[in-house]
């Protein structure tokens, strides 16, 4: 992976907390990065070169303009006020590449002074193993601050640990042994046979990107929701907010627009493709 | 009518395997790699413009250009060479690469005339910009690709959309010397997007900072489509350009279809 930066640009080394996306049912993390950086009005500096991410161009995701700025797969943006680098993702990732991704993600966090990085993404409601119909709109974390997951900032938040999480279990564990370059000598073909629920989890692009940034010493949170397909433009709000909230926020460091808090980001007027045909009527 | 069902889900949305740590990688392919026909240069081939035809009626416009010459190809080891023509056909699965000379100024043209896989398309833009190649200026023409675009396609209207790197975007748009490329052509509306070999070839050359355009035309064939890239091409791209092209030649490329190039191997 290459970070190649815009021109008169460089990464600040002091935005010290990297927040982006896992990709997920509903692409609720890569909603949430859309609005954290227009709401922050985060600067882009660069692009992230890497041949395991498909690439897709596009016009300014975030402002009309007469003169649209290209817009790339992999792109990373600096909120220097408040010490917040994002990196945004447009595109998939090559199938069975995900591991790989996260480690130069990893190695280019690290080797930019990055010390915490927080991770947004979602989980399918129909994996959902307890239903708790009084927790509503429950923000679910993982984090590498203590061995099971837990983390004090996050339980004060009102958060609840995964559950599901246990390190010693079999696809946790390899995902911890390949991230950090040990030799396994687990045959992984059996893994697509005999996947059990509680694999699923692991198999997820936020467990790749919880192991390999915790691999390399850095601290990591992921934050996730349960959501469904469909209109996930809620769930992206709950998400944001909640990573406003870790990374200490305050709301007059977000700008929102249209009389609400968030600035919704221009490309979202056609997420859902074109207005119906009215003239059918 | 679409199966919800059973029909791919559009692209923002992922099947269960692709977002799977544990699916295999895919097969290791080797590199492309490219041939010209004369002796490999020492230096990198540095042309005033580089035009990438992707799109049948850029295709099909560029193949009947009677001045250029063939100096290369890409080869893609995925692709068969079985089905090749010896002169150079449009049916042909092939990568080839043309020079042309246009008021003094080498332009080289490169019709891709065959897929290039998602995963590939990295490398093969890599290959092609800033190696052994490095322009002053780029053009891609493409197709739209309707499930990426996220505004109306009506099935009536022919028209191009743009999008530019900042260096191009840069550029004024009335100066003589060194002007947009494409000024009558409006930007692609955010929100869409464009993926496969077009992206990477644009997405290559904002990195290397190089001017770049990349013009998507719709529908993606057909005689209104290709008469409006011929213009274009021949009003902003190659004016003064000599083209002479034989009526039964004419006749042919203006009624062309999409070219399914499978059927020929």
């Amino acid at each position: 992976m290459e970070f190649i930066s815009e021109d008169g640009k460089t990464l600040d080394q002091q935005c010290s907390t990297l927040v982006l996306p896992a990709l997920s049912i509903g692409n609720v993390g890569q909603l949430g990065v859309d609005l954290l950086i227009s709401s922050t009005r985060a600067q882009r500096i660069g692009y992230l070169d890497d041949p395991n991410v498909l690439p897709c161009v596009g016009n300014d995701a975030y402002t009309p303009s007469l003169k649209p700025q290209l817009a790339l797969s992999l792109e990373a943006y600096d909120s220097s006020s408040n010490s917040l680098t994002f990196v945004q993702q447009r595109s998939p990732v090559v199938k069975g590449m995900m591991l790989e991704y996260a480690k130069n993600l990893a190695d280019f966090a690290a080797a930019n002074g990055k010390k915490h990085v927080v991770v947004l993404s979602s989980l399918d409601f129909g994996r959902w193993q307890t239903i708790d119909m009084s927790s509503g709109l429950q923000i679910y974390y993982l984090s590498s601050a203590n061995m099971d997951g837990t983390d004090d900032d996050c339980e004060r938040l009102g958060w609840k640990r995964l559950q599901e999480y246990n390190p010693a279990q079999r696809r946790w564990k390899y995902l911890d042994d390949l991230a950090e370059g040990k030799m396994v000598q687990e045959d992984t073909s059996t893994f697509e046979d005999d996947m059990q629920d509680e694999d699923y989890l692991p198999s997820l692009p936020f467990a790749a990107m919880f192991s390999c940034f915790k691999a390399k010493g850095l601290k990591v949170t992921c934050l996730l929701c349960y959501c469904s397909e469909g209109d996930n433009m809620p769930d992206s709000f709950q998400l944001a907010e909640a990573a406003s909230k870790l990374v200490g926020l305050r709301d007059t460091d977000i700008q929102g627009n249209e009389g609400g808090k968030w600035t919704i980001p221009f490309s979202w007027q056609s997420v859902y493709g074109p207005p119906a045909d009215m003239s059918i009527f | 009518m679409e199966d919800v069902i059973t029909d791919l889900p559009p692209p923002s949305r992922f099947f269960l395997d692709d977002l799977n740590n544990f699916a295999p990688p895919p097969t290791t392919l080797p590199s492309p790699f490219l041939v010209f026909s004369t002796p490999k240069p020492n230096k990198p081939l540095c042309p005033s413009l580089l035009i990438f035809a992707l799109s049948s009626p850029s295709l099909n416009f560029l193949h009947h250009l009677p001045s250029k010459v063939l100096i290369g190809t890409l080869v893609l080891p995925e692709i068969p060479f079985s089905g090749i023509s010896l002169e150079p056909s449009l049916t042909d699965k092939s990568c080839n690469i043309y020079s042309i000379n246009n008021a003094g100024k080498m332009i080289i043209i490169v019709s891709v005339q065959y897929a290039v896989a998602a995963e590939r398309t990295h490398a093969v833009a890599k290959m092609l910009i800033g190696k052994h190649i490095i322009p002053e200026r780029v053009l891609i023409l493409d197709s739209l690709q309707s499930r990426n675009f996220r505004g109306k396609l009506p099935p009536d209207e022919t028209f191009a959309l743009k999008l530019e790197t900042s260096m191009e975007r840069k550029l004024p748009e009335d100066d003589p010397e060194e002007s947009q490329l494409l000024k009558s052509v409006g930007y692609f509306p955010s929100g869409s997007v464009v993926d496969g070999l077009a992206a990477a070839l644009l997405s290559r050359c904002e990195m290397e900072k190089l001017k770049g355009t990349l013009s998507v035309s719709w529908p993606e064939s057909g005689g209104s489509v290709t008469s409006l890239v011929r213009s274009l091409l021949l009003k902003d791209v190659l004016p003064g350009l000599e083209l002479s092209i034989k009526s039964d030649d004419e006749d042919k490329y203006m009624r062309s279809g999409v070219l399914d190039l499978d059927i020929y191997t």
